[in-house]
């Protein structure tokens, strides 16, 4: 741990290069950094170098016209804090109030979070019912993919070797909603989350579920079940329970499947009953 | 290899630190090298809130940063915040509705709540700043003397 | 509520107070433990050398302690380090010392552990699914058995018109204070001295020289502020390694945990099985049957409190006129059972409220009706035999019963209120002493105890002081002196630090008076008063100032001293009823009734406190912000243990949440508005007739809480935490 080394590349090309020398899980990247030093501490992760992201020009939000792209590298508090986010995103703004505490999140950021690719994350399922696309660049220049795409499984994405997270593009703003079950309200993470969207332009919902390893999913078959903008209580218990038992849920020491089942049932009639009811939800 | 020299300014002072590993975290450089104990080592997880510290203004937790990421900026602990009106206004509220018993949160929440009134304003509302502060824990309090002392501040805010 | 700075909020608001972990000495090392890979094993051998290759490293094991410790009387029943077996996980083997936190940490990792593994025992349950039979007693995995009886409870139960018999888990639940356990120990001269985060710091000294195996007097222990103790803090844990450290390099050894470790090696509540039966005639209570299983994980035989004390809460305080208790402390592979606030209390007052309201349901009788019939009064005689001293229990039932009322009719949809009941014992240890230094401008109080959080000493005993001596509350402040200069005190726990040193202040000051009744040479009581800026004192019509009756070396030694002790003594309990192990006698009664009232999210089992009141038997307010912060403190932590705080193992004896994420402590956000009403009038054991608050606030939280869960949905929930999936089954969504 003593023989890491810091560097702080000036440029995109830069940074780059950096990250293509070195075998994989040697060289890490830092964005905020909770997470990476979350893992140094419990001696999960050893890195030899560690690349900062810092002096890289990605710390913005850009709203053009309906279309938000946020840089990689913006700390969440700030995207939090813009006055646009919580009526054109409600359910994005939910989702990152809920990511740990305000500390945390003058730090954390959205390329991290997503990089990270934790089933626990609160922001991947917003990102799914967004229909958000990861905006990459590395060696071979640069692209982009939706998040259902980038996000592989637990802890894996698809970046490929010196690739970096860029932005996240939101396409369209879309009443939202986040809902979660945790054990306490504060500084915690969620045994089940719910986001929940309806795309004015494509007339149809997202439901998307997080908090079931390996990785937050988008439930088509129960998306299916919501006819219109302000679907029928019939539709949306119909929905939620087709997600229920839809989806592939294990025991584990946070949540019996059962109870999972349960919240996932619960959480998407609320999330969804919750756009419906929003000021621009249900048209 | 030998790392840089890294230039802090703390509590408005220049400090600059030659040899700091790559690997340091600003809670350990901030409590051995600077010698400011005042900023608590509590579950170096992010989790506690203890070792939150201002990094140009804002509320931070050191244990989860490395040091090398913030040099050039311009660090608030606990011992300075007697020198800012803000930071002597939430001392004397704290102290003033006894918003404390072991003192181990303590600095925490002082430097977390002056953070956030630079963040919110000087006027912010109560609850604003009682939802903002779920990152700090208390295990003595109860936290129902610190919501006082919050409320206290922000009735005698200017 | 009354609200005024404490004499320590400058200095911790500002960050200078020194704790363990901030200390920082010349030449210091850094110290880490060697942990046991697994919970339970056969040491093959405990290999040091690759760490004694290492630059600047010191090592210690087992083979190392003879010739540190030449010619000591170490206890063979609690080695430093364990020679054969392993008995839980993370057990230290062996310590090392390294001059940077880093390269100890490293070096810790290079040490080759060679254990061959045992069979793990995890779970009480798996030792006994059932409740063991009549010869449990003598199973290896028995650490304590108590028993005791009253009357023939199976003809009770055969005449009874109902019996209810029901059974209650708890879980392990961690004391959590932020600061972790840390301290700085040196070896000179002979001389053992610590620095050291603790609650106890004679305790501490008695520990150390009786696990090293030398004279008291070699060692010395310096108490440093305290960041939080509630139990955790009450015996020696990280200094003995940290002293062999310091004789094995010569330098001044720092061992700190870091948070995890304060997890994993935690000493604390572990789990119980509680069985409950009752039987009920005509609506009263006519006999009681109540088996206790309690997890005290690798605490060693014949030294286990926790079961012949805990099971008196099973039990207390309602009248019966037979009974039957036992109980089991069952050995597992888990560090020892340790103190937490109010050990097992907060459960087993959980489990018989919980358990009381249920019987008053199948019996037909409103359940507070039923509590209020059966709850002791001054003048009863308990279960096992003890008079029932003044006791404000009845009093504060009644004031929450009337807030329970007013606040039932007002409540909305799935919500609900539950009243709850606790009793405590003002705690004494063996005694405590304090000396008085009398100067003419102010009265210093020296004694051997650092505050720890709740003011107790620094607030409580300048108050016992303050009233005793008639001066200022501004003209008095606590002395702490280290172990090898203070007067001896047992410790800060047990509700016992305002109580014992307070009678210990009275005591000192009736000597002091006589004292300068003596010098002043009248008759009549001598009184304390300011005159023009200092003090003096008078007698009749005579005034002396402090200067005038001060001798030379009392006024270069700093003031007048005198001294004043209070060993109390707990009352007895009838031994005939006793038919195995020890049962433990109350120092006086000290009551609490609380009233939660609950909303629930049926359709997740959520449970969220909404409003909160609650009522203590203090006796007499010593001194009135200490005593309201104590209340509000513990019910928060209440509420932690009843709604969210839970310590979860593996079947392989892995301790799985060992972190402030994933073992929740409760949050700012989710505290409900606290009413706080101090019931005085009913004497207890400490000056003035005051009772120990540390404790009682935490009892009623847990059973409150539940019972209005009951009122306000049905679900009759038998474990805890009342987690939402817990909530979730009771309410049958699943």
């Amino acid at each position: 741990m003593s023989s890491l080394t810091f560097v702080t590349p000036a440029s995109v090309d830069a940074a780059i290069a950096e990250l293509r020398t070195g075998e994989p899980g040697e060289v890490a990247v830092l964005a905020g950094g909770t997470a990476l030093l979350f893992a140094l501490e419990g001696a999960k992760a050893a890195p030899r170098r560690v690349v900062s992201l810092r002096r890289l020009p990605w710390r913005t939000v850009d709203w053009n016209g309906p279309v938000l792209t946020v840089g990689s590298t913006l700390p969440l508090r700030s995207l939090e804090r813009d006055p646009e986010l919580a009526t054109r995103h409600p359910g994005l703004f939910e989702a990152i109030r809920a990511v740990g505490s305000v500390q945390l999140r003058h730090r954390a950021t959205l390329g991290g979070n997503l990089g990270r690719a934790s089933p626990a994350s609160d922001l991947i399922p917003v990102l799914l019912a967004l229909d958000a696309e990861v905006e990459m660049v590395g060696p071979t220049g640069a692209r982009s993919l939706p998040v259902d795409r980038f996000v592989l499984g637990s802890r894996r994405t698809a970046l490929a070797p010196g690739e970096l997270i860029r932005a996240v593009r939101f396409p369209e703003p879309r009443p939202s909603a986040y809902r979660w079950q945790r054990v306490r309200p504060a500084n915690d993470i969620s045994q089940i989350a719910v986001a929940a969207a309806f795309s004015p332009s494509a007339g149809s919902w997202r439901l998307a579920v997080g908090g079931i390893p390996p990785r937050g999913v988008r439930v088509p078959e129960a998306e299916a079940m919501l006819l219109s903008s302000r679907p029928t209580e019939a539709e949306i218990r119909g929905a939620a329970e087709r997600a229920a038992r839809h989806l592939t849920i294990a025991t584990d020491r946070r949540a019996s499947e059962e109870y999972r089942r349960h919240l996932v049932e619960t959480l998407i009639e609320r999330a969804v009953r919750a756009v419906v009811e929003s000021p621009k939800g249900g048209r | 290899m030998t790392p840089p020299p890294l230039l802090l300014t703390v509590n408005g002072r220049p400090r600059p630190l030659e040899g700091v590993p790559a690997s340091e975290r600003l809670i350990d450089t901030i409590r051995w090298r600077l010698g400011l104990k005042g900023t608590k080592d509590g579950c170096r997880t992010g989790d506690c809130g203890a070792c939150t510290v201002l990094v140009d203004g804002v509320s931070t937790l050191s244990c989860l940063t490395l040091t090398h990421e913030v040099e050039g900026s311009s660090l608030s602990t606990i011992e300075g915040m007697a020198e800012d009106p803000v930071g002597r206004a939430v001392q004397e509220a704290f102290d003033r509705a006894g918003a404390l018993q072991c003192g181990y949160c303590t600095p925490g929440f002082v430097v977390a709540l002056v953070g956030l009134l630079r963040e919110r304003g000087r006027a912010a509302s109560v609850d604003e700043l009682l939802a903002d502060l779920g990152g700090n824990l208390c295990r003595c309090t109860g936290y129902l003397s610190i919501a006082r002392a919050v409320a206290l501040l922000q009735k005698e805010a200017p | 509520m009354i609200a005024r700075p404490r004499p320590d909020g400058r200095a911790k608001l500002e960050g200078s107070t020194v704790f363990g972990a901030d200390l920082d000495v010349p030449g210091m090392l850094w110290a880490a433990l060697v942990p046991s890979p697994v919970a339970h094993g056969r040491l093959r051998s405990v290999d040091l050398s690759p760490v004694r290759a290492l630059k600047g490293v010191v090592a210690v094991g087992a083979a190392d302690l003879d010739a540190l410790l030449p010619g000591s009387k170490r206890d063979p029943d609690r080695p430093i380090f364990p020679t054969n077996t392993v008995v839980y996980r993370n057990q230290p083997v062996a310590a090392v010392a390294a001059p940077t936190r880093e390269l100890a940490h490293e070096a810790a990792r290079a040490v080759r552990v060679d254990v061959e593994p045992l069979p793990v025992v995890s779970d009480l349950e798996e030792v006994f699914p059932e409740w063991p039979g009549s010869n449990a007693e003598s199973s290896a995995h028995v650490a304590a058995h108590v028993r005791a009886r009253e009357g023939d409870i199976e003809a009770v139960f055969r005449a009874a018109e109902t019996v209810v018999r029901e059974t209650y888990r708890t879980s392990s639940v961690h004391q959590v204070a932020l600061e972790p356990h840390a301290c700085l120990a040196e070896v000179k001269d002979g001389t053992w001295r610590v620095r050291t985060s603790t609650q106890t710091p004679f305790g501490t000294r008695e520990d150390v020289a009786s696990l090293l195996g030398v004279p008291e007097e070699s060692v010395v222990v310096e108490g440093t502020w305290v960041g939080g103790g509630f139990g955790g803090k009450g015996a020696a844990l990280l200094e003995p390694f940290a002293l062999l450290l310091a004789k094995a390099s010569g330098r001044p050894v720092r061992l700190a945990h870091g948070y995890r470790e304060e997890f994993l090696l935690g000493r604390t509540t572990l789990p119980a099985v509680i069985r409950m039966e009752t039987a009920v005639t005509s609506g009263r209570i006519v006999g009681r049957r109540v088996r206790l299983l309690l997890d005290v994980g690798t605490s060693l035989p014949g030294r286990d409190f926790a079961t012949g004390y805990s099971i008196g809460f099973l039990l207390g305080p309602y009248r019966t006129p037979a009974f039957e208790i036992e109980g089991y402390a069952v050995r597992t592979n888990k560090p020892p059972f340790g103190p937490h606030r109010a050990p097992l209390a907060p459960q087993c007052a959980f489990v018989l409220e919980s358990h009381i309201d249920h019987v008053a349901r199948e019996a037909g009788v409103d359940p507070l009706a039923f509590r209020a019939a059966h709850l002791w009064k001054e003048g009863d005689t308990t279960p096992m035999g003890q008079p029932v001293g003044p006791f404000g229990l009845s009093a504060v039932f009644e004031k929450a019963r009337a807030v329970a009322a007013r606040w039932r009719a007002e409540v909305g949809p799935d919500s609900g209120v539950g009243v709850a009941v606790g009793f405590w014992s003002t705690g004494t240890g063996a005694g405590g002493e304090v000396r008085l230094r009398l100067s003419p401008t102010d009265l210093t109080v020296i004694q051997g105890e650092r505050e720890i959080g709740s003011g107790s000493v620094l607030a409580g005993v300048a108050s016992v002081a303050a009233r005793s001596t008639g001066l200022p509350r501004d003209r008095i402040s606590v002395a702490y002196e280290d172990t090898s200069r203070a007067p001896f005190d047992s410790g800060v726990f047990g509700s016992r630090t305002t109580a014992v040193l307070g009678r210990a202040v009275e005591d000192a000051t009736r000597s002091l008076f006589d004292e300068l009744a003596k010098r002043i040479g009248g008759a009549g009581p001598v009184r304390l008063v300011v005159d023009s800026g200092e003090i003096a004192a008078e007698q009749g019509a005579t005034r002396r100032p402090v200067r005038a009756l001060s001798n030379e070396s009392e006024r270069a030694g700093g003031g007048i001293v005198a001294s004043g002790r209070h060993y109390g003594k707990a009352g007895s309990i009838d031994e005939r009823k006793v038919e195995a192990g020890t049962f433990y006698p109350y120092t006086d009664f000290t009551g609490a009734a609380h009233v939660a009232e609950v909303k629930v999210d049926r359709a997740t089992g959520t449970v969220r406190v909404t409003r909160y009141a609650a009522f203590q038997d203090v006796g007499t307010v010593i001194d009135p912000a200490t005593a309201y912060a104590q209340v509000e403190g513990g019910v928060v932590m209440g509420l932690g243990t009843a709604l969210t705080e839970e310590a979860l193992w593996s079947e392989d004896g892995r301790l799985l949440n060992a972190s402030l994420l994933d073992y929740r402590i409760p949050t700012l956000g989710e505290i409900p508005p606290i009413e706080v009403t101090l019931v005085e009038g009913f004497p207890g054991a400490g000056p003035y007739g005051a009772k120990g608050l540390g404790e009682p606030p935490i009892i009623p939280v847990p059973a409150a809480i539940a019972v209005a869960v009951r009122d306000a949905t049905g679900a009759h929930v038998t474990e805890l935490p009342l987690s939402s999936e817990r909530v979730a089954r009771a309410l049958k969504l699943l």
